[in-house]
């Protein structure tokens, strides 16, 4: 079964995906908003920085934020002049580090699904004497359900599986921020098969589950609304 | 009154309108379809951001040199072409939406009554996605003047519906309509439901109103745009004559007017009670003239008139002449070669042949 070493990572990749998933929602809802609803001409280009991470390898991504929370590095200069511990092989920069990773696949599926809504639902509000924020609390979160549902599961999943990202940053540190997926990677070279295959098939079973309930919720959400 | 002065530049439409009603009653907007006509009430409700001119609703400024007032702030209601229900929200929800975000309720609408006289007590507690098109409309009707608007907008609201639904949702809005306090627009191409609804006409065409005014007034202008298009109509009001002949619907329109129509109570299943109020809707293209009474016609209805007044020019090889029946006004299309013919001039007694009427 798991050893202590495996539980610790374990809840450190728990943590850090559902604290990663969270920042991700909160700030991906503006962005998100505004790249559905702007005409401006920039949004082709935040677009393409948005979804970067899909296309870079993840140690390129890595290796550039390892030079930003280096002493000299704008990261590190900040954090060093505010008296703040490095971000280098600590939690929170691995929560940065994966919230940049994970930012496409938050920030796409809430922008489908706010521009899927149309401009109809919220200029109905409007008339009805409903104000900007009151519109997008009474309108947009409630028909964006499946939307958030999705954000949330991708963001969370593509967390957990994150490595090469963690592996430039994190420094693999048992108890700290050493995630499974990379204590996986331990137990294949150290040879530990049983333990390797105990974390590896829990991730791919628990990820299927995952997708499993995405599809079948939208599945569900899609017969409701041609009912 | 309701004053407008709008532009509004889009990239493949320019809207320029100016017009002025009374701020009370149906106002029709009517024109074929592109001519602006949706644009303009979006400009009126304030959904058109990029919209400049000026914009009053019985004394109160809605746009102008003080700027733009927020769609929110303006307390329109607006019931759009397509049932536009909160898919999240049930009917009885959907119909408080706008009502909860009241700052102060200063016009107590009796929920029940509105309620009934809409027909959806029944449907309070459902969700919008079972409902059928002419409920959906009837719940966005409710829901806009439950919260307590200024000016009514209707975008159209019977072009997504069925045959049936449409015509049940008509007699609703005709009576309904006439019995609220707001002012109205309601946008339409059907020149059946301006005979039914309206009180003032504006006439839209290519994104520019070509004539507007009380409804009798525009649809009387002989050289006015509506005159010289297909649907050129008369709008004569009466009541059901309380003598019937077999086989026939009798009109009392008045100064010994008695206009008669197939009876087609059969078909329709609606019986017209006598003394009712009716209007009816006959088109210029089925009104001829005959300077002798024409003897043993089928033509049920031939009146004696005179003729009032003659379009400037033909159009399209035929020219509208308006006549004057009893001091009822009745348009009249006939060829430009007849004009000639019979050497039609203003003041000339004729005789009107009517093809036909339809009660509506």
């Amino acid at each position: 079964m798991l050893a202590q070493p495996d539980i610790a990572a374990l809840l450190i990749t728990l943590k850090l995906a559902a604290t990663t998933t969270l920042i991700l929602l909160l700030l991906g809802t503006p962005l998100a908003w505004w790249l559905a609803t702007t005409r401006s001409r920039v949004r082709s280009a935040i677009e393409a920085v948005i979804a970067l991470p899909l296309v870079l390898p993840p140690t390129v991504l890595g290796f550039y934020l390892l030079l930003a929370f280096s002493p000299d590095g704008p990261i590190g200069a900040t954090t060093a002049a505010l008296g703040l511990p490095s971000m280098a092989f600590s939690f929170w920069g691995l929560v940065l580090g994966s919230a940049i990773y994970s930012l496409p696949f938050v920030v796409q599926p809430l922008q489908n699904s706010f521009a899927g809504l149309g401009r109809v639902p919220l200029e109905v509000a409007a008339t009805l004497g409903a104000r900007p924020l009151d519109r997008f609390i009474s309108v947009v979160l409630p028909l964006s359900k499946m939307g958030y549902l999705t954000a949330a599961v991708l963001g969370f999943a593509h967390t957990l599986g994150e490595f090469g990202v963690v592996l430039m940053i994190g420094g693999n540190i048992p108890g700290e921020t050493q995630v499974l997926s990379i204590a996986i990677y331990d137990h294949v070279e150290a040879l530990e098969y049983s333990q390797a295959h105990w974390l590896a098939a829990g991730l791919l079973l628990s990820s299927f589950l995952v997708l499993l309930m995405i599809y079948s919720a939208n599945r569900r959400f899609h017969l409701m609304k041609t009912a | 009154m309701i004053e407008a002065a709008l532009q509004l530049n889009k990239p493949d439409f320019k809207l320029e309108v100016n017009f002025s009603v009374p701020g009370r009653g149906v106002t029709a907007v009517f024109g074929p379809s592109g001519c602006g006509k949706t644009t303009l009430l979006r400009a009126m409700a304030g959904l058109e951001p990029d919209t400049t001119g000026s914009l009053s609703v019985n004394a109160e400024q809605w746009l102008g040199a003080n700027g733009s007032k927020a769609v929110e702030e303006r307390r329109v209601g607006v019931v759009f072409q397509n049932p536009s229900l909160f898919p999240h929200l049930t009917v009885q929800e959907n119909l408080l939406y706008g009502r909860k975000r009241l700052r102060k309720i200063t016009e107590p609408i009796d929920l029940k009554e509105l309620i009934s006289s809409l027909g959806i007590q029944e449907l309070l507690l459902r969700y919008p996605e079972g409902l059928s098109g002419g409920e959906k409309q009837r719940v966005a009707l409710g829901r806009a003047l439950l919260a307590d608007p200024r000016l009514l907008l209707m975008d159209e609201p019977l072009s997504a519906l069925d045959q049936s639904s449409r015509e049940k949702l008509l007699l609703l809005l005709e009576k309904f309509l006439q019995d609220i306090d707001i002012p109205v627009f309601y946008v339409t191409h059907s020149s059946e439901e301006v005979a039914r609804l309206a009180d003032n006409l504006v006439l839209l065409a290519n994104g520019v109103v070509s004539d507007h005014g009380a409804i009798q007034q525009v649809l009387g202008a002989v050289d006015g745009e509506l005159s010289r298009s297909d649907t050129a109509f008369s709008m004569i009001e009466g009541q059901i004559a309380t003598t019937q002949l077999p086989g026939l619907i009798c009109v009392d329109c008045g100064a010994g007017i008695v206009l008669q129509l197939p009876d087609s109570t059969s078909m329709s299943g609606f019986r017209y009670q006598p003394g009712s109020a009716a209007r009816l809707r006959i088109r210029a293209r089925d009104v001829s003239l005959c300077l002798e009474a024409p003897q043993r016609s089928s033509i049920l209805n031939i009146l004696p008139a005179v003729i009032a007044e003659l379009a400037a020019k033909p159009h399209n090889g035929s020219r509208i002449v308006k006549l004057d029946i009893a001091g009822k006004q009745l348009l009249s299309k006939i060829s430009e070669y007849s004009v000639r013919q019979l050497e039609l001039r203003a003041g000339q007694p004729v005789f009107a042949q009517i093809k036909s009427a339809a009660l509506i």
